[in-house]
């Protein structure tokens, strides 16, 4: 037996900012780690959002098959209303099952989309819970309160979300105060590594996986601290304050890893992964009042403008119903986030909507114009970098619950659903968004040390991982090991071994386990999605 | 068919609910009247928990966002258990009759 594996997920990491803060010496035991071990991009899902990217990563399928595309997501294939997703909403098996239906024990803490929690051998805390429901959805049912004996300080409402004040800030709102947010963070990964360090020590497991997200929060409200490229010459007495708080967030990160490092041991594989990366944002773009002056959408009578001064991007929740109306609107997008855009068609969602005869025609004459006709006003730039189809973003059993078109702008941010007063406008402030090149560090027995790799792939996690543990790699997972992070010697003894299929989620109801016509696709179509999807030439 | 048993089911709603009560960290019975958001102090995530609550217990899919849309869309001022309940009556007998 091989192992143990910890999976040290950092959201939205990026090596601009990690290898920046390891520079200054914010983030020194990150520097060693990477020095003794393999490093590449980790290329994140299309859209690069976190419940598809996080799912994709741990299921080691991509959303299509897994079914979570987003935030909110359609309830079901013919249904109009949106729903948060939850572990409900996942088709395939994560790897805490993979590995504990083969008698090895696997912890979980802070993924998203896990609740209710799989009931897996071992122990499942989910991230994204209010805390009203931390202990009900977490597993075992009497792991709370164990935790609230036996680890002093132990406090469920740090560590559960404020959504409200969450889903604010990352859909880019200002926040009053920029060091409480960070404190805020501070305390929440405190409370969870003092988890994770409390079941590393008292239940010890095959695979451990938590997932730190303050780095996300941190980056999209404060991305002007953490850029190098954006550091003022002369900074201001603010600027130095607020950014040496921020550099405290990640010098306990740094300590975490440090500590975590440690108590897995000398055998263990520690993987540092991202579900996506982050950059820079500086525009908004208000798709649907884009939409709007092409002709595809009207709004609803008294429909409201975002103020002028407004930042937000429209809170998470279902947009279109209030706002648009839906018997004159041919496409719209209906939440903040997915980059995606929606087509209404008659009789799939209700009665409004253009006739499905028209549905092609529609899509590519939108396609078209997203291309050529989004653009800058002052500029005439192009707006949009790509436009996917949902049949190259989504391919897959649960396609319909995505938009029909995904897009990604020039700038990386994501776009508005909200009235604007214009299509594009400035953002006071650079804000962070999400970038598709995430990070993959990996140290360990049979690992290289010091190299830089050709990036991989989420969905080459879980194939990773299962290596690492000697377990078969399941033959129905997309992406294959990261063979170039191991050493010539190391895969001698340890060629990786392939076995059955992946088995059903038992929320899932057997006549819903995967349609077998996607189970047929072969391997070609399985390269032309990669190159549709730009990760492949 | 048998129509679901409408007590029974509201028996099943509240002892579901009154198990999570020390949870949430609230003191009061739990009955047919108590409203999730005035009385229980609920947002709306937490309603959404509650639906994927329900679902797992009754090991089956709801239409619980749209239950959930209408509401705000009628401006009700609150969801009681009671109206749970007829959600619950309405979505399980429908589905009962689709599986059989
Ligand atoms: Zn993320």
């Amino acid at each position: 037996m091989s192992g143990p594996v910890i999976l040290f997920g950092l959201d939205g990491a990026t090596y601009k900012v990690l290898d920046d803060l390891v520079a200054r010496g914010v983030m020194p035991y990150l520097g060693r780690f990477v020095a003794s071990g393999v490093r590449e991009p980790l290329m994140s899902t299309v859209p690069p959002l976190t419940p598809p990217a996080w799912t994709t990563l741990v299921t080691g399928r991509s959303p299509g098959y897994h079914g979570i595309t987003n935030f909110l997501q359609y309830e079901s294939d013919d249904s109009r209303y949106l729903r948060v997703v939850t572990s409900r909403e996942m088709c395939c098996e994560t790897i805490w099952s993979i590995v504990s239906r083969q008698g090895r024990r696997a912890g979980s803490l802070n993924f998203v989309a896990h609740n209710p929690p799989p009931k897996i051998n071992g122990y499942v805390i989910p991230g994204w819970v209010p805390w009203r429901w931390v202990k009900k959805y977490s597993h075992p049912a009497d792991l709370i309160d164990k935790l609230k004996r036996e680890i002093p300080g132990f406090d469920a409402k740090e560590l559960a979300m404020d959504l409200k004040v969450e889903q604010r800030a990352v859909a880019g709102e200002a926040i009053e105060d920029n060091e409480s947010w960070i404190d805020l963070h501070i305390h929440r990964e405190q409370q969870w590594f003092n988890i994770l360090r409390y079941q590393m020590k008292h239940d010890p497991c095959a695979l451990v996986g938590v997932v730190f997200d303050g780095v996300d929060k941190l980056q999209h409200l404060l991305w002007g601290y953490l850029d190098p490229d954006l550091e003022p010459e002369r900074p201001s007495e603010d600027f130095l304050r607020i950014r040496a708080r921020c550099w405290e967030y990640f010098r306990r990160l740094d300590r975490f890893l440090e500590e975590t490092v440690k108590l897995a041991g000398p055998d263990a594989y520690v993987f540092i992964v991202s579900d996506h990366g982050f950059a820079e944002s500086r525009e908004i773009l208000y798709i649907n009042t884009w939409l709007e002056q092409q002709g595809y959408l009207t709004w609803a009578p008294g429909a409201k403008v975002a103020p002028d001064d407004s930042q937000g991007l429209g809170v998470p929740q279902a947009y279109h119903f209030n706002a648009l109306d839906l018997t004159k609107t041919r496409a719209y997008a209906h939440s903040a986030g997915s980059n995606g855009i929606c087509i209404p068609v008659r009789g799939k969602r209700g009665e409004e909507g253009i006739a499905p005869e028209e549905y092609e025609s529609l899509r590519e004459g939108l396609v078209a114009a997203l291309r050529m006709r989004c653009v800058d006003p002052d500029t005439h730039e192009p707006l949009i970098g790509r436009v996917w189809t949902r049949e190259e973003a989504f391919f897959g059993p649960k396609m319909d619950l995505a938009p029909d078109l995904t897009v990604a702008l020039r700038d990386n941010g994501f776009f508005s659903v909200l009235r604007g007063g214009q299509v594009l406008k400035k953002r006071p402030v650079v804000v962070g968004t999400h970038h598709p090149e995430g990070v993959f560090i990996a140290h360990g027995p049979g690992l290289c040390m010091g190299v830089t790799l050709q990036p991989a792939q989420l969905v080459d996690v879980v194939p990773t991982i299962l290596c690492a543990l000697g377990l078969p790699i399941p033959e129905d997972l997309e992406g294959s090991m990261v063979t170039e992070a191991f050493t010539p010697e190391y895969l001698k003894e340890h060629s990786p071994v392939y076995g059955p299929a992946t088995v059903r989620p038992p929320h899932l109801p057997p006549d819903e386990w995967r349609d077998r016509a996607y189970e047929q696709e072969g391997e070609t179509e399985v390269l032309m999605r990669l190159r549709a999807l730009g990760y492949i030439e | 068919m048998k129509e679901l048993d409408r007590l029974a089911l509201r028996n099943d709603l509240l002892t579901i609910l009154t198990e999570l009560r020390e949870d949430w960290e609230y003191s009061d019975e739990i009955t047919e009247q108590t409203g999730i958001f005035g009385d229980l102090g609920f947002e709306s995530i937490d309603a959404v928990a509650l639906g994927s609550a329900i679902e797992e217990h009754f090991d089956q899919s709801l239409p619980f966002a749209e239950f959930l849309t209408k509401a705000g869309e009628r401006q009700a001022k609150d969801i009681t258990v009671r109206d749970l309940l007829d959600f619950l009556m309405v979505s399980l007998n429908r589905s009962k009759e689709r599986r059989s």
